[in-house]
């Protein structure tokens, strides 16, 4: 196990890493700028103290700005120099508190528990705690992520063709990352099932439990360990798991497990050209950055006809149109419209009607006065009048005139 | 190519069968579409000791990797089920499990 320190570090790596991966996709073209010459000229100058921004013979691992940490430990955050007096910060966590959060494994197998499940066994529990999300033998559904099938096959490269998929039109295939295609490590199906399966309550199964369902799993993708294929007895234990390889294991670049994995990092990164093919991150002049050598045309590219006579002209202004009053509708209906019609259109909802003579002459049986008070102070399902407590009285007795009226018999 | 992935349990008398098939189940029209080959099941025929439990006609209406599930009261625990797929070029598969 790593020291907690040197832990944050990789967690940050990686992350950057990943970052870095996505920022420099987007990047077209190279100056081969210098990028000492892009930081501010005191970093350069100036002796790295604690917490400052620097860059020295290093670059940061995604290309940008470091700080100086400790120790000659650098990170790509601004170390905050705060005075932390009077700031309490707790106690020391207990080594029983330690090792009840220490519970990641490595791919080497430090950190995975002793235990043993056969592949039977994580059958049923993955039909009884698995299945309703992520579908029978791992196909998938309702969302949930998809855990087996995909093309596990490679090309030339030793890339699975199916992570090349791309959603281009309509039935063409996205990519399908499942345990089998692209997962590297097999020890963080264990630790990932230990620690978040089943999404209902989570740290519910023991540890022989995961490592039966990590064997049903691996068994499902069609694993092979040790050139062994997995049947239905076939009991993983510790030993076995470290020795799975999926097939996607070489697909994550570049290295960065272990104390190099920084160095790794910048390594990688220090040669995009060839790494990602984005060419050298430009860091200054980028406006006419040239094509991959530096000396041809760049391809910018601007609006050639921009369209300046609009008709009617461009506008900002945001009112909204101006309402046309209907005169054919009286306020009463309007007010129906808003209030009541939601219940009263149709028989459907309980109450009578609106156009329904004999509903409405079973209502004016009580007088017409009494109607109206019914639907001031409300009746039987209906709220106080209507449930629109704007409405003034009298407006209520206008919608009531407005619904008796139009549900009269017509001469 | 059609590998199968089966499980078969039987309760009370009922074997419950479920199984799933790779294929690409790609009739003409997705084939064209997607510029590859047309794969699909076209017949799944599952025995158990021999005598037809369940037998169906596929095609690319199905979606890709086909899951099948049904019940039938014509098998017990240690027989064996058996089930055989036909593609669209003939070529058929077979695939045993035991009824647990």
């Amino acid at each position: 196990m790593f020291k907690l320190d040197r832990k944050s570090i990789l967690i940050g790596a990686s992350a950057f890493a990943s970052t870095a991966l996505l920022f420099t996709g987007c990047l077209s073209s190279s100056t081969g700028v210098d990028e000492k010459a892009s930081a501010p000229s005191n970093a350069i100058t100036a002796p790295s103290t604690l917490g400052e921004y620097a860059i020295k013979n290093k670059t940061a691992i995604d290309g940008g700005v470091t700080y100086v940490r400790a120790n000659g430990v650098e990170t790509a955050y601004a170390y905050n120099q705060q005075s932390t007096k009077g700031v309490s910060f707790g106690r020391r966590a207990t080594p029983n508190e330690i090792k009840a959060w220490d519970l990641d494994a490595l791919p080497d197998g430090t950190g995975l528990p002793e235990g043993e499940g056969t592949v039977e066994e994580g059958d049923e529990l993955y039909e009884a705690q698995c299945a309703s999300c992520h579908g029978e033998f791992g196909a998938g559904g309702k969302g949930y992520p998809q855990l087996t099938g995909g093309n596990q096959s490679k090309d030339e490269n030793g890339v699975v063709i199916t992570l090349k998929n791309q959603r281009v039109y309509g039935k063409t295939d996205a990519p399908k990352r499942t345990i089998g295609t692209y997962w590297p490590k097999a020890t963080t199906l264990f630790t990932y099932i230990r620690d978040a399966m089943p999404y209902a309550h989570p740290k519910s199964l023991t540890d022989n439990e995961t490592y039966a369902i990590t064997a049903y799993l691996l068994a499902q993708n069609g694993i092979k360990i040790d050139g062994e294929e997995m049947d239905e007895e076939y009991a993983l234990n510790k030993e076995k798991l470290v020795k799975v390889v999926l097939p996607n294991n070489n697909g994550f670049y570049p290295n960065i497990d272990g104390p190099n994995g920084p160095e790794n990092v910048r390594a990688f990164f220090a040669d995009r050209a060839k790494n990602i093919g984005a060419g050298v991150r430009c860091m200054k002049d980028c406006k006419d950055p040239g094509g991959q050598d530096g000396k041809t045309e760049a391809g910018v590219v601007k609006i050639k006809y921009e369209m300046s006579d609009v008709v009617p002209p461009y506008s900002t202004v945001r009112d909204l149109p101006p309402e046309v009053e209907d005169k054919t509708v009286s306020k009463a209906e309007k007010m129906y419209n808003q209030s009541c019609k939601l219940c009263h259109a149709t028989p459907q909802m309980g109450a009578p009607a609106v156009g329904d003579i004999d509903a409405w002459k079973d209502v004016l049986a009580k007088g017409f006065d009494k109607v109206v008070i019914n639907a001031i102070t409300g009746m039987g399902g209906m709220p106080p009048k209507g449930g629109n407590e704007d409405l003034t009285n009298t407006d209520v007795k206008l919608i009531v005139e407005f619904m008796v009226d139009s549900s009269k018999e017509k001469h | 190519m059609a590998k199968m992935k089966i499980k078969a349990k039987e309760k009370k008398g009922v074997v419950k069968v479920k199984a799933m098939f790779t294929s690409l189940m790609a009739d003409k029209e997705e084939a064209e579409k997607k510029k590859i080959k047309v794969d699909y099941i076209r017949q799944i025929v599952a025995k158990i000791n021999g005598k037809v439990v369940y037998e169906v006609t596929t095609s690319g209406f199905m979606a890709e990797n086909p899951l099948i599930k049904f019940k039938t009261k014509g098998g017990k625990k240690g027989d064996k089920i058996e089930f055989t797929t036909t593609d669209n070029n003939g070529k058929t598969a077979t695939s045993k499990k035991k009824i647990k």
